[in-house]
């Protein structure tokens, strides 16, 4: 089947173009008008302290909530109303596994795969790919329930890539695995990344932001902060011989005394 | 591990429309594996019935009764039994409810709901996967009454429109249970909630004795009880009593509860965060 809109999608400069995104939960401000904007190609990293809104945002660019105000689109789509469009091109990979314990590995890239819309043999195909790839041909006939933390998150990845996204949306992806799995993960998604595949992630660990990712937003209240690429959040924070700690310590901190100044 | 085709980005051909009863039919097929590849969660929907009825049967089944409790054959082991059968269907139908909390509370949730699929299949597929173990779960009840001395007028057809019966019944119930689980959205508390209505809904009606005989407060409910009218159709299908007042009261109940707590139960599912 083609889709008369491919073209379009795909011809966009920004992958994700965020604009004046609101969203409360009650009384709580999750997101208090966020502008960003994501390139084609690029691995793009949300940084900010537990509550800042990161996890809220991506669920928005997922489809998974809706803004409140402001417009959200991912290549060229809005993700309130062209939704199947959006979640056509995205994979996600939140942060709890979107798998089903009770089913193998297969079963599972198999459902997920023909869901999206491949047909048995496409799934097939793509699942020992994958699989292949992610060094999990040996478990995938195993239940999900008998993985280690590394393999579930290995075979999470899997899920997100079966349908060939244009834009991976990853939520904590490497939180909770041991330095080893961190690792195999990240060798995954700097492949995924130099044959062009576009990422957008939060992260709790900020040296793979600084040793990954193209450009940094830091996110605090629900407001982005400072944006830039990690060299040059860490020149605004203090200059030469800063970490990126040190940057989104500083930056949060300043922001921080700024709410409450203002407040 | 080095630049592979599967990392390669590949224009996705999205599908042009969505497509809930192919997906339906995806959902339903993946929670009969989980089933046959997880035999254990088989023993509450198929084992535990079969147990009930021959405990049942054996205690209550050779009560000497005259009057509505005495079957066709003159038994109240003719009227039990399709009180029985209700019973234990209304008693599975919750499953249906929890099974889907369990999803919707999991990673599997938001996977589900960021992929270009038909968002009513998970609870479609579901109710499509359940209807059919609540199929088999009233053809082996059906099997083993039989062996204890249930008699059906009809033969094989009538063991069909009774099994028809029960599986229509049954999946209202599972779409009530559906709706509650999800407005409850807390697994443990609906585990230990939602099997209350259902053990209320079998004894406040004619399952086991008839509404005439039961405590006078408990009456008007059991009138109205859709238990009452399952179970009436049962027994006018096994020996050939008036079918038609309790068929189109049972449809009425199939049709309220189908509609009613299904449109709020896929509402809910389909609300966005």
């Amino acid at each position: 089947m083609s889709d008369p809109t491919a073209a379009r999608a795909t011809s966009k400069a920004a992958a994700i173009e965020v604009a004046g995104v609101r969203k409360a939960f009650g009384q709580v401000t999750a997101l208090d008008g966020v502008d960003l904007t994501v390139a084609n190609g690029t691995l793009t990293a949300l940084l900010g302290p537990n509550g800042a809104g990161k996890t809220t945002l991506v669920r928005i660019i997922a489809t998974l909530a809706r803004p409140d105000a402001g417009r959200v689109r991912v290549f060229g789509f809005d993700v309130a109303t062209q939704a199947r469009q959006v979640r056509a091109r995205i994979g996600l990979t939140g942060q709890y596994a979107g798998l089903d314990d009770a089913l193998s590995g297969h079963d599972n890239l198999m459902l997920i795969g023909r869901l999206a819309g491949l047909s048995r043999g496409q799934a097939a195909s793509r699942a020992a790919e994958l699989t292949a790839a992610l060094g999990l041909a040996d478990a995938v006939g195993r239940m999900v329930r008998t993985y280690s933390g590394g393999m579930r998150r290995r075979l999470d990845l899997a899920a997100s890539l079966m349908h060939k996204p244009d834009l991976l949306v990853l939520d904590e992806p490497t939180t909770g695995l041991d330095p080893a799995s961190r690792r195999q993960l990240w060798a995954i998604l700097t492949e995924l990344k130099a044959a062009g595949t576009t990422m957008l992630l939060t992260t709790q660990y900020l040296e793979e932001a600084d040793r990954f990712a193209d450009v940094v937003h830091v996110l605090h209240h629900g407001k982005i902060v400072a944006s830039g690429t990690p060299g040059q959040l860490k020149s605004l924070a203090g200059g030469e011989g800063t970490s990126l700690d040190d940057a989104f310590l500083a930056l949060t901190r300043t922001a921080g005394a700024d709410t409450e100044a203002v407040a | 591990m080095t630049a592979t085709a599967p990392m390669a980005p590949v224009r996705y051909q999205a599908p042009v429309r969505y497509r809930p009863a192919r997906d339906s039919a995806l959902i339903a097929g993946r929670n009969l594996r989980v089933l046959r590849k997880n035999p254990g969660r088989m023993i509450y929907p198929l084992v535990q019935p079969l147990v009930l009825l021959v405990m049942f049967v054996s205690v209550f089944g050779n009560l000497a009764v005259t009057g509505h409790a005495a079957g066709a054959s003159g038994t109240y082991r003719e009227f039990l039994i399709p009180g029985i059968i209700i019973e234990n269907a209304a008693l599975t139908a919750p499953t249906t409810g929890l099974a889907l909390l369990r999803d919707a509370s999991s990673g599997l949730a938001d996977r589900f709901r960021s992929l270009p699929m038909a968002r009513a299949a998970v609870l479609a597929g579901r109710l499509a996967s359940d209807a059919i173990v609540f199929a088999v779960q009233a053809v082996l009840l059906l099997a083993l009454a039989t062996l204890l001395g249930f008699h059906v007028r009809d033969g094989l057809a009538g063991l069909a429109a009774i099994t028809a019966v029960t599986v229509a019944f049954a999946v209202s119930v599972a779409v009530l249970s559906a709706w509650l689980a999800l407005l409850i959205n807390d697994q443990e508390t609906a585990e230990r909630v939602l099997f209350f209505p259902a053990i209320a809904l079998a004894f406040v009606s004619s399952a086991f004795a008839p509404v005439a005989d039961l405590a006078g407060w408990m009456q008007p409910a059991a009138r109205v009880n859709p238990v009452t009218a399952a179970a009436a159709v049962i027994r006018s299908l096994a020996s050939g009593g008036a079918l038609a007042a309790p068929l189109l009261e049972l449809g009425c109940w199939t049709a309220v509860l189908i509609l009613i707590p299904g449109t709020l139960a896929a509402r809910r599912w389909h609300a966005a965060r």
